[in-house]
């Protein structure tokens, strides 16, 4: 199902109230756009500006409540489908949370209990959210603000586990993964250690604010180094196939803007010469051999050592 | 595992959504101070989605608009499925129906084509 995961380099939060600005950014490899606030049949010119020069647009899906009791909403599943196919997507990507229960909206993406029991229904709802989708599904880790009581198994060994029952792939939010690390205290080293790092198709980064001891995952502010660092961590430990930056509200100025990416930039760059991928995680029980469509030293160069600009176009692009 | 994993993820998921949008009591195990923390970032996110889709209600209650729109999130929490805009709909209509409606400015809104465009109201 997940195959290979095509090399993105590194994007920016495509948003409407910044559209000209991420067209004219220069160095932005990809997009992501919010799959809700899409019309597939009528898309923003932006985007298929962006589209008509080889960006990839990644449908970003927000309100699925894949790890909700209920199984996901048809009409949801099709309209993600269409923007996959309005955009020529190499993926979309949801959420590892849930929205809705009970005839109640959180409005937000709310965390679900790390339990066995969980995991059997959100597994089969991101199979049955597969079967309705074109393209493979990447899903994210939320920036959680609080803990179910209860869990049985560990942030990295759920997130291995649900890469493994449905072969989706990752969306690695490394702001998220710090928020969990302020506002519940995992230790994000031993989570990055349990991921099928291999899984991963791209990373998000994005800043936020500390109050009252509580990290909250705003997009409103410049990605901070303790997130920056993660994303040094993980470039460490794998070949990064994709970042990219989210911003959300309080848009600085472009060239502020490029520099917070040219800074995404260099944390990755920090971390070195790119290893093969999925090296350095600990190998789980029940781990499946390794895959015959994955080279151990794959012929399309990561992020770090990719020319930026029309090089980092897509070869099946319009 | 009991028999059916969705209905019991259903009765917890419910119980949680229910203390941070709709006043219920916290679940068993939770910290409270997170969950009354986790309910006002809902609040404030949800009021801060309405408040786009609505500048001149925002514009014309003034400082008052959180007071009041926090008010109508408490008597009426979110219905699943429901968009920003239709939050922001069922807001107007909420105050409206208390007589708290304030009068939409006019000028800016009620031009019609032809009729020269005048700078300021």
């Amino acid at each position: 199902m997940s195959g290979a995961v095509p090399d993105l380099g590194y994007g920016i939060g495509w948003r409407p109230a910044i559209d000209l600005t991420v067209e004219r950014l220069p160095g932005v490899d990809f997009v992501e756009a919010i799959a809700e606030g899409l019309d597939p049949a009528r898309l923003p010119p932006s985007l298929t500006a962006l589209r008509a020069r080889g960006v990839p647009a990644i449908p970003h899906g927000v309100s699925l409540s894949l790890g909700g009791a209920e199984r996901p909403d048809p009409r949801k599943l099709a309209h993600l489908a269409a923007c996959a196919t309005a955009l020529d997507t190499p993926l979309v990507s949801e959420h590892i949370a849930f929205t809705r229960a009970g005839g109640l909206d959180a409005g937000h993406l709310l965390p679900l209990p790390r339990t066995r029991e969980t995991l059997a229904v959100l597994a089969e709802n991101i199979r049955i959210a597969q079967d309705q989708l074109p393209v493979p599904l990447a899903l994210e880790n939320i920036a959680p603000l609080l803990a179910w009581p209860g869990d049985e198994l560990t942030e990295g060994r759920f997130l291995y586990e649900v890469a493994d029952r449905t072969g989706a792939l990752l969306l690695l939010d490394v702001a998220n993964l710090h928020a969990a690390r302020v506002n519940l205290g995992v230790d994000p080293s031993a989570v990055l250690a349990e991921l099928p790092l291999e899984q991963v198709a791209y990373v998000h980064v994005a800043g936020g604010v500390e109050r009252d001891g509580l990290w909250h995952d705003t997009h409103t502010h410049p990605p901070t180094a303790p997130v920056l660092d993660l994303l040094t961590d993980l470039a460490g430990r794998t070949r990064i196939p994709g970042v990219l930056l989210e911003r959300d509200g309080d848009y600085p100025s472009d060239p502020e803007l490029a520099g917070e990416l040219a800074a995404v930039r260099s944390a990755v760059a920090r971390a070195g010469p790119a290893k093969p991928r999925g090296t350095g995680r600990t190998p789980a029980p029940h781990t499946r051999g390794p895959r015959a469509d994955e080279p151990a030293d794959p012929p399309h160069p990561a992020p770090h050592t990719a020319a930026p600009g029309p090089a980092r176009r897509r070869a099946d692009g319009p | 595992m009991t028999a059916d994993p969705r209905a019991t993820t259903a009765a917890a998921q419910y119980a949680l959504l229910a203390a941070l949008t709709a006043g219920g009591q916290a679940p068993p195990g939770f910290d409270e101070t997170r969950i009354r923390t986790q309910a006002h970032a809902l609040l404030t996110k949800r009021q801060r989605v309405a408040r786009a889709h609505h500048t001149w209600l925002a514009d014309a209650l003034g400082p008052g608009y959180t007071a009041a729109f926090t008010a109508y999130a408490r008597a009426h929490p979110l219905p699943a499925g429901r968009t920003g805009h239709a939050d922001a709909e069922a807001f107007e209509t909420y105050l409206r129906d208390r007589g708290e409606l304030p009068a939409r400015p006019r000028g800016r809104f009620r031009r019609r084509a032809g009729t020269p465009r005048r700078r300021g109201r």
